[in-house]
């Protein structure tokens, strides 16, 4: 377990996200209503950046072939993507919101 | 690219003829779906020189039977005669160039044009003409008879030409048989028309959906994401880009097919619904073809095919159709269901359910592709987008006749190879003067 401080959760509007770099590549974190969540950021179907993307609700949407994950799971909702992203585990600490990025991994 | 004749001076495109097309750096004129000169030139080189799709011979069963239909712009009867054979002729009549008959289709004894009455049998022979005695001073009505076409047939399908020196048509057709025989030929008895004609209207050039159903599977994964997310409301579906499949260039003639053969069985959900459809498909029918004896077959909702230069099928979805042009921004799509003769009739409807579901008028596919194709027509209203080149290059190089199972096929299912092809022969066309490429000689000569 190692959560890393990334941003300060004002730096984030709710529908918003930001990406950060990692040693796991790129993650993006997402918040949602005031919930924070971090995903791979890169699509799995067209290699593009979800923070990127058009977040409604629980899902990103990539802004090049629309397809959509579930920020929660990371799972695919729609084609063209088919295969999931690792999610990683967040933390709020005050108003801090860390990231593990040593524990991303593919939801159950 | 090579090409024998360059363009006369009677028709002067705005656009060299030789540059329209070229293989070697894979790219396209935009001009050949917008230019009304060159839309003339087609029908004079490209339509009444090729083998061009009739009716299927279940349409007109007994004698009498007629289907009235175009050859491009060309208005056409085809009859069935007392023999037995089929009789396709002009629908125009001699004396002042009326239709002389004015109906789709049905059962007729004589065809009398509505204008003067000058009557027609069933064969296209003038056989009276009002006044003839008193006004005519000598009419030789054997002279007079309607224009006929020249005809031939394949497994169930009728095709007619104006080129007399045409090649037969199973020469015209040539490598693509095999690949035709997968549809027509994949069950006891081969296939059926069911229901109508479903026909409409739409403002696009005709090379754009002949194109497509020749040579693009790779539209389906954007353009057709809606229905098929919509077929699995409850599942993601597989990726159809994970697909194994082949793609068929015809050595000549501008034929081309692609189709899956692993991986997409899921597909067959797309037309349905939600409904089970019974097994009566590709898989389940009797592996009766030469590419079918190997155990290799295509898969699933997938084979697309162009007989050039008009004609298309697409085996899943148990539709064939006519891209019927209309001038250089239009066409009338003229479709109707192919189904297996030896199917049950619950095996029937539902093949004729999943075609009207999937490529139909009111089809969810087709409207995919129809809005594609009138989208691409609207901005080639634009002079700066008629003269921006289109990129054909997908797959170019690829090796063919890499798999014995099937010939002079490239092994991906994703390419522009076909169209290649396709575009090809009609640059070859395009630029024959004289009609000499069209005649049955040199063109068994020519591969492409």
């Amino acid at each position: 377990m190692a959560f890393v401080r990334v941003c300060s959760e004002d730096e984030v509007a709710p529908g918003e996200a930001l990406r950060t770099e990692s040693a796991a590549g790129p993650v993006a974190l997402f918040n949602v209503d005031g919930e924070f969540f971090a995903i791979e950021d890169t699509c799995s179907h067209g290699q593009w950046s979800l923070s990127d993307g058009y977040l409604t609700g629980d899902q990103i949407e990539c802004t090049l072939h629309m397809a959509k994950f579930c920020v929660r799971t990371g799972k695919a909702c729609s084609l063209p993507a088919t295969k999931a992203v690792k999610v990683f585990p967040v933390q709020r600490q005050g108003c801090d919101v860390l990231i593990d990025f040593e524990d991303g991994h593919f939801a159950a | 690219m090579s090409v024998t004749k360059r363009n006369d001076a009677g028709a002067a495109p705005s656009v060299s003829l030789t540059d329209l097309f070229d293989e070697k750096s894979g790219t396209i004129s935009p001009a050949i779906y917008a230019d009304p000169q060159l839309y003339e030139l087609e029908l004079e080189r490209v339509f009444s020189r090729s083998w061009l799709f009739i009716a299927h011979e279940t349409h007109i069963p007994k004698a009498g039977d007629y289907l009235a239909t175009y050859m491009a712009e060309d208005p056409v009867i085809a009859v069935r005669q007392k023999d037995g054979g089929v009789k396709v002729f002009l629908n125009q009549c001699r004396h002042r160039g009326m239709k002389i008959c004015r109906t789709d289709g049905g059962n007729a004894k004589a065809f009398t044009c509505t204008y003067h009455g000058w009557a027609y049998d069933i064969g296209g022979n003038l056989v009276q003409v009002p006044l003839e005695q008193q006004s005519f001073a000598c009419l030789d009505k054997k002279q007079w008879g309607a224009r006929q076409a020249r005809v031939d047939s394949y497994k169930g399908l009728i095709f007619a030409t104006w080129n007399m020196d045409a090649p037969t048509l199973s020469d015209y057709l040539g490598d693509a048989k095999s690949y035709l025989d997968l549809i027509l030929d994949r069950s006891e008895g081969g296939t059926e028309a069911i229901g109508g004609i479903v026909k409409w209207v739409i403002p696009c050039n005709w090379k754009f959906a002949a194109e497509q159903f020749c040579s693009d599977m790779y539209h389906g994964a954007t353009s057709h994401m809606s229905p098929m997310m919509a077929a699995s409301p409850d599942t993601l579906p597989g990726d159809p880009t994970d697909f194994s499949g082949r793609q068929f260039r015809a050595s000549r003639g501008g034929h081309g097919t692609g189709f899956f053969v692993e991986g997409a069985e899921w597909l067959w959900r797309v037309g349905q619904a939600g409904e089970h459809v019974s097994g009566f498909d590709i898989a389940a029918a009797e592996q009766r073809t030469n590419l079918h004896r190997s155990g290799k077959r295509p898969v699933g909702f997938s084979q697309h095919m162009t007989v050039f230069p008009n004609f298309s099928i697409f085996a899943g979805a148990n539709t064939a159709r006519v891209w019927h042009p209309r001038g250089p921004g239009e066409i009338e799509v003229w479709a109707f269901g192919l189904v297996d003769k030896a199917a049950s009739d619950a095996e029937k409807e539902q093949m004729r359910l999943m075609t009207l579901r999937t490529f139909s008028a009111a089809g969810t596919w087709e409207q995919d592709d129809g809005e594609n194709w009138v989208e691409v027509q609207r901005v080639l209203r634009g002079h700066e987008a008629r003269r921006t080149l289109f990129n054909a290059q997908m797959g170019a190089g690829a090796p063919r006749g890499e798999d014995p199972t099937f010939p002079e096929t490239i092994t991906n299912a994703f390419a522009e190879e076909a169209a290649r092809g396709f575009y090809a022969h009609w640059q070859k066309l395009m630029t024959d003067v004289d009609g000499s490429f069209s005649k049955a000689g040199s063109y068994a000569d020519a591969a492409e």
